[in-house]
């Protein structure tokens, strides 16, 4: 993933397919937590196909595309579904070093993200996404000690574009404006996470802040909408492991849940899915991590 | 390697494309300068819409430009102009695409912002918005499409009128402009041979502040910093001196209390009803033997504001008032009844409906958030105000002639909204999600009877008032008109027959606006 501490070697490719189901009943309107029963519970599903390579021992390229459905339990909005966004993601592992009892390593990552599909961006919080195309900066640290316990600190900044509606004005922020275009702030995250990983097991706990920079408040009984100053503090698990059989075939099974946010849902999310790793080279052994 | 190079700088390119672009967003409307084609000089004996004549209010005689005290306001004029900062600058630039332009505009901001729904209580009830108290939760007004085009009308017509008494007077006086009294005071706004006393600008800036502080209590800042500034526009511009802004603020403030005192009596304080008044509909559709509208939001929110357009439903409840339509006119003129909701024929509008909304593409999804006009817009009458604010734009009206086009769009939505609300609540037909509830819907479920469509009604009126305005692009209205009235089809919000008796009613309400117009002397 862009954020952690792991390298594929080089000449292999894991990918796999990552089905994820978010769900929440309650949301943040600005900063008042509420439930609406005229959405009721707000389910989110998606299946993502996610795929790494490792083009040498320092550099990762990553792919990511999901496919993504919403539905509310209450009220007469139809559900939404569609292909969202493409990321791809260069990973450069430009610092690894023996520290203490373990190595110490660092990475930087480029992201680049655009929608796949002309999905609405105004039908939240049932939009399957927000329809911008983003070029991200990250940067994470790496210790990981030679026992298998490893900590990462992960920070990112995200440049995003702005968006058009389908309609010529709105009203958001507390300005009416007379265009389509949204002007779409930038976002900011960090992510911390404290794990084990030896072996084919990989287990870890985390916790992630994402905080946008700017934006207006979902007003009191309003609809959210795309610019909307987006928070959340969300702490989470995951466990991957390599079955002993078929060979190089892992189970990846993660959940986070919103502890804290601002203009977004109190989401919990679990994702489960199945990675495999293909060999480009005649080294055929598992050595993913460092 | 030069490969490589190229590569790197390409993809560096392109990141600092993203990363660098400007993303500001201007909320304003660009606008260009108003340059009238014709300053339409006898506007002063055009037909009043309120006012008994455009001479109803007299403006004193101003002073000679030759006076002592006339010459002390035009030096200083000269000594603002010597001194203007980058913030006058702006003021005057926004200003100078005209007072009529911008006041619809930031009347549609008010409305979007207005315009949202009380939040239900923790007993699950909705405190309704209380004019006595604007500022409490919920504010005053839930500016929603009845409301808002009640309060499109008034500003606009009441500005329409101002202006009327303005031209009047301005040539029973003729005072010029200051810039061309004194040839070191600087045009910065187009130079016209408009007389200057009292400045329109200041008529503008009075009426519309006053109208718009009493259906906006919350406002008030908002609206008497924007008035202040359309004021201190005109005088920094050259275009009117103190004593001529003086008199126009004067004259548009004494035209606001003829609107304001109709505003105050016009029957929108009862529009709202009680339980009792709201049960009695109920019981009306189901005496009938049909099924009676309910509200389809948890918890059932009360209907939005059922006796705006029902005619004297009791002694409490007159009706608002419509601009050009007499109460007997509105219940002529309401569409014949839709097919009973237990008949094959209704039965066959709900599958055409659920059709729809199990079939929604794209471009039906583009066109139903196109006209959404929902909760925190300027309403469907604030969208035909902006299209028609590029019209009057490109069409170079002078100010009287851009209010005499938005006061005739708006008195003719209002009366639109009068007639499709009567029709509404006489018949209390259900939604379509009410008699089919696996429909889901691709907006919000508005919370109103469904026969027939507001959209529509509303788009065919403005459509029919564009088209009377601007008769070369009448093609294009109708065909906005139709799209907006089918969205809500695509939406799965409304039956077709909706659509098509909203599309001939807000027609036919429209005619009689048009037929004002043809004998207001302005053609």
């Amino acid at each position: 993933m862009p954020n952690d501490g792991l390298m594929m070697p080089a000449k292999t490719y894991c990918s796999g397919f990552l089905y994820t189901h978010d769900q929440w009943n309650n949301y943040w309107e600005g900063t008042l937590k509420r439930e609406n029963l005229n959405i009721g519970k707000l389910t989110t599903q998606s299946v993502m196909y996610y795929g790494v390579y490792g083009l040498n021992e320092k550099v990762n390229l990553m792919v990511m595309a999901p496919y993504i459905r919403t539905k509310a339990s209450m009220g007469t909005l139809r559900p939404m579904e569609g292909v969202q966004d493409l990321t791809l993601s260069a990973k450069y592992n430009f610092l690894k070093v023996e520290a203490g009892p373990g190595k110490f390593a660092t990475f930087v990552t480029g992201t680049f993200a655009t929608p796949l599909t002309n999905y609405s961006v105004d039908f939240f919080p049932l939009s399957i996404g927000m329809g911008t195309t983003n070029v991200a900066g990250r940067y994470t640290m790496n210790y990981a000690m030679n026992n298998g316990f490893y900590a990462n600190a992960s920070a990112g900044y995200t440049w995003r574009s702005n968006v058009k509606l389908d309609r010529n004005a709105y009203y958001t922020d507390g300005k009416y404006y007379s265009t389509n275009e949204v002007n779409m702030h930038n976002v900011f995250d960090f992510i911390v996470d404290l794990g084990y990983h030896k072996g084919p097991l990989q287990a870890e706990v985390f916790y992630t802040q994402m905080n946008t920079l700017g934006g207006g408040d979902i007003r009191r009984q309003d609809m959210p909408f795309v610019s909307n100053k987006m928070n959340a503090s969300k702490v989470g698990g995951l466990i991957m492991y390599y079955l002993p059989w078929p060979k190089y075939l892992a189970v990846r099974v993660s959940g986070n849940y919103v502890v804290a946010g601002r203009n977004v849902g109190q989401t919990t999310s679990l994702t489960g899915g199945l990675m495999y790793t293909l060999f480009f080279t005649k080294d055929k052994e598992l050595k993913t991590g460092l | 390697m030069r490969k490589y190079i190229l590569y790197i700088a390409s993809v560096a390119l392109i990141l600092t494309a993203v990363v660098s672009c400007d993303k500001d967003v201007q909320s304003e409307q660009s606008l260009k300068t108003l340059t009238p084609s014709n300053i339409d000089a006898n506007a002063g004996t055009w037909k009043p819409i309120l006012l008994t004549s455009n001479a109803q209010i007299v403006v004193p005689a101003p002073t000679l430009t030759t006076s002592d005290a006339y010459k002390a306001e035009l030096q200083s004029i000269k000594d603002l102009q010597a001194n203007l900062s980058k913030a006058q600058h702006n003021a005057i630039e926004y200003w100078s695409a005209g007072g009529v332009l911008r006041w619809n505009e930031i009347l549609r901001g008010l409305v979007a912002r207005f315009n949202l729904p009380p939040a239900p209580n923790r007993y699950g009830a909705y405190p309704a918005p209380d004019a006595e108290n604007p500022f409490g939760d919920p504010n005053f007004p839930f500016a929603n499409p009845p409301y808002a085009s009640r309060a499109y009308s008034y500003v606009a017509a009441a500005q329409y009128d101002a202006l009327k008494a303005a031209w009047y007077w301005k040539y029973q006086h003729n005072r010029p402009a200051p810039y061309t009294v004194d040839s070191d005071i600087k045009a910065l706004m187009t130079k016209t041979d408009l007389p200057a006393y009292p400045s329109e600008d200041a008529v503008m800036s009075g009426v519309s502040a006053e109208v718009l502080k009493l259906l906006f209590p919350a406002a008030v800042e908002e609206i008497t910093l924007k008035a202040a500034e359309q004021r201190n526009a005109a005088l920094w511009s050259g275009k009117a001196t103190s004593s001529d802004i003086a008199a126009g603020l004067a004259l548009g403030k004494s035209v606001a209390t003829v609107f304001t005192d109709r505003a105050k009596s016009d029957g929108m304080g009862a529009a709202v009803g009680n339980k009792d008044l709201w049960a009695t509909l109920v019981k009306n559709a189901t005496d009938r033997g049909e099924m009676a509208w309910k509200s389809l939001e948890t918890p059932p929110r009360p209907p939005m504001l059922p006796f705006f357009g029902l005619r004297a439903y009791n002694a409490t409840t007159p009706g608002v008032k419509a601009w050009m339509m007499t109460n007997t006119d509105i219940v002529k003129e309401r569409p014949l009844s839709p097919p009973p909701t237990s008949s094959d024929e209704m039965a066959k509008e709900v599958a055409e409906v659920k059709w729809y909304s199990e079939n929604l593409t794209r471009e039906r999804l583009a066109i139903v958030h196109k006209w959404a006009d929902g909760a925190g817009t300027a309403t469907p009458s604030g969208h035909w105000d902006e299209i028609a604010s590029h019209y009057i734009e490109a069409a170079n009206f002078s100010e009287v002639r851009a209010a005499r086009a938005f006061a005739l769009i708006n008195i003719a939505l209002h009366d639109a909204a009068v007639g499709c609300w009567e029709t509404k609540f006489f018949y209390f037909n259900p939604r379509p999600c009410q008699l089919d509830p696996s429909i889901k819907t691709a907006t919000g479920v508005p919370n109103f009877p469904a026969y027939t469509s507001g959209h529509s009604t509303f788009s065919a009126s403005a459509a029919t008032v564009l088209s009377y305005l601007f008769p070369a692009n009448a093609q294009y209205f109708n065909d906005q008109a139709t799209e907006a009235s089918l969205s809500r089809l695509y939406g799965a919000i409304h039956y077709r027959s909706d659509c098509q008796m909203g599309l001939e009613h807000g027609k036919r309400i429209a005619g009689y606006t048009v037929a004002f117009a043809q004998t207001d002397g302005a053609n």
